[in-house]
């Protein structure tokens, strides 16, 4: 009883912190017709004709497009046919599982956005946590993003190091979890030490049943997508290539946020 | 026919002005036309036909072919060129025609506008029940209009994508090699249809 009355009363000191951060982080709507010093730099290359440079490094091409070959595999005669069947689950409950282990990995993307000074998105991380786990049924349903107007924003190490200059390295292909790059790939081991929750929870676990876990969220995570690599694969002369451009990109765009 | 009367000043005005709608309202037309197609009860192959024939309007295909030929722009005939263009036009508008029929709702709203010279970048969002992407067009003014060449989603330009890809085609296999390419996939995508 006292601790129930202990969380309502950190509710209600929290509800403001977060309802401080909700409002839209960046104003729009306004037609701005002055510009930034990156505007000129965000067209630059699109009409430099010489620029030749590929997007990301990738030595490794030919190993790459194994692991690339294997995953492909993996995904439609494994994951896919799985995640279509759990299809059968509502919507709304796979969406809730999806919930329940973001908000698990919390503490990473609150530690990700300290490590890069942003306090502000540090702060609306620590408020999503509490909030989601307390009024959202320890995660189950993203209340803050519902009702608060706070969406979750994804951090890693990877773009903690990109933050700090560091630049992405070689293009890899890992395993199982596929695009990513030297530098991504190291952040991805951090990270894993940055996420005491999923930790705690799967510290009995063998490696197997950690890795059934694992499979069992990506599972979840392909039931709601809406078969984007199946698109890919069908619109792209060549999907290896499409993806490295698009993963090069996006991570790029995900260190300036 | 308020439309008509709309209309009608456009023609009127278009030869006093050089440009007669802002980049905004250039795409907020182009979307207002795609949305009023997938909100219809039309057929899906007819939405698709008619949904091709609103974007084409906006699309520079020239300025989307030079960006991502990049380098090979230049080098390239005149008669690769033109075998190019109407291959990497089907190419495109498959790879967005084949969304039409995951549309399920969904609105576009508009964010900054920046403008220098004949270039500008223009934010927008699609937010649905489902999603929230950031969508950014990039446009360029050619004869009085503004035309898309590059659209970014989630910070991915689908023009650099391309033109990644393709130099890296274009770099192994010559010109001659990626329109073979384009052709097989077109078929096999035309096949699958």
């Amino acid at each position: 009883m006292r601790l129930a009355i202990f969380f309502l009363f950190l509710l209600i000191s929290l509800l403001p912190v977060g309802l401080a951060f909700a409002q839209p982080s960046e104003g729009v709507t306004s037609v701005d017709q002055e510009f930034d010093d990156d505007f000129d730099q965000e067209f630059a290359d699109d009409f430099l004709e010489e620029d030749d440079t590929p997007l990301i490094s990738d030595p490794l091409e030919a190993l790459n497009r194994r692991i690339f070959w294997f995953n492909d595999k993996l995904y439609v005669y494994l994951l896919k046919p799985v995640a279509r069947v759990y299809r059968v689950v509502p919507r709304p409950a796979r969406k809730s599982v999806g919930n329940f282990f973001a908000n698990l990995s919390s503490p990473v993307r609150i530690f990700n956005s300290a490590f890069q000074l942003k306090f502000g998105d540090a702060g609306r991380e620590s408020s999503r946590f509490f909030v989601n786990s307390l009024i959202g049924l320890g995660g189950l349903i993203d209340v803050a993003d519902h009702y608060g107007k706070i969406p979750e924003k994804d951090e890693d190490f990877g773009q903690t190091l990109g933050f700090y200059h560091v630049g992405q390295g070689p293009y890899l292909i890992l395993p199982f979890l596929g695009p990513s790059s030297l530098r991504d790939a190291g952040g991805l081991v951090v990270d894993m030490s940055l996420d005491p929750f999923t930790n705690y929870l799967t510290r009995n676990m063998s490696l197997l049943e950690k890795a059934e876990l694992k499979a069992a969220r990506a599972v979840n995570y392909l039931s709601l997508d809406d078969d984007s690599y199946e698109k890919i694969k069908r619109d792209a002369l060549d999907p290896y290539l499409f993806m490295r451009a698009a993963y090069a990109q996006y991570r790029v765009a995900k260190v300036a946020q | 026919m308020r439309l008509l009367c709309v209309c009608l000043f456009l023609l009127l005005t278009l030869p006093a002005y050089a440009v007669s709608a802002t980049p905004q309202e250039q795409v907020k037309q182009m979307v207002d036309g795609v949305f009023a197609v997938l909100n219809s009860d039309l057929a899906a192959d007819l939405k698709r036909e008619k949904i091709s024939g609103t974007v084409q309007k906006f699309l520079g295909i020239e300025s989307l072919s030079q960006r991502t030929l990049g380098v090979y722009w230049k080098k390239a005939t005149a008669d690769e060129l033109n075998q190019f263009m109407p291959l990497y036009l089907k190419i495109l508008e498959r790879t967005y025609l084949n969304r039409v029929d995951d549309y399920s709702g969904g609105k576009v709203e508009y964010g900054r506008e920046r403008v220098k010279g004949d270039k500008a970048i223009l934010d927008t969002r699609f937010v649905s029940e489902r999603f929230d992407i950031p969508v950014q067009y990039k446009l360029v003014e050619k004869a009085g209009t503004w035309q898309i060449y590059d659209v970014l989603i989630e910070g991915v330009s689908l023009v650099r994508s391309y033109r990644s890809s393709y130099n890296e085609i274009l770099r192994k296999d010559g010109f001659d090699g990626l329109l073979t390419k384009m052709e097989n996939k077109l078929a096999q995508i035309e096949k699958v249809d």
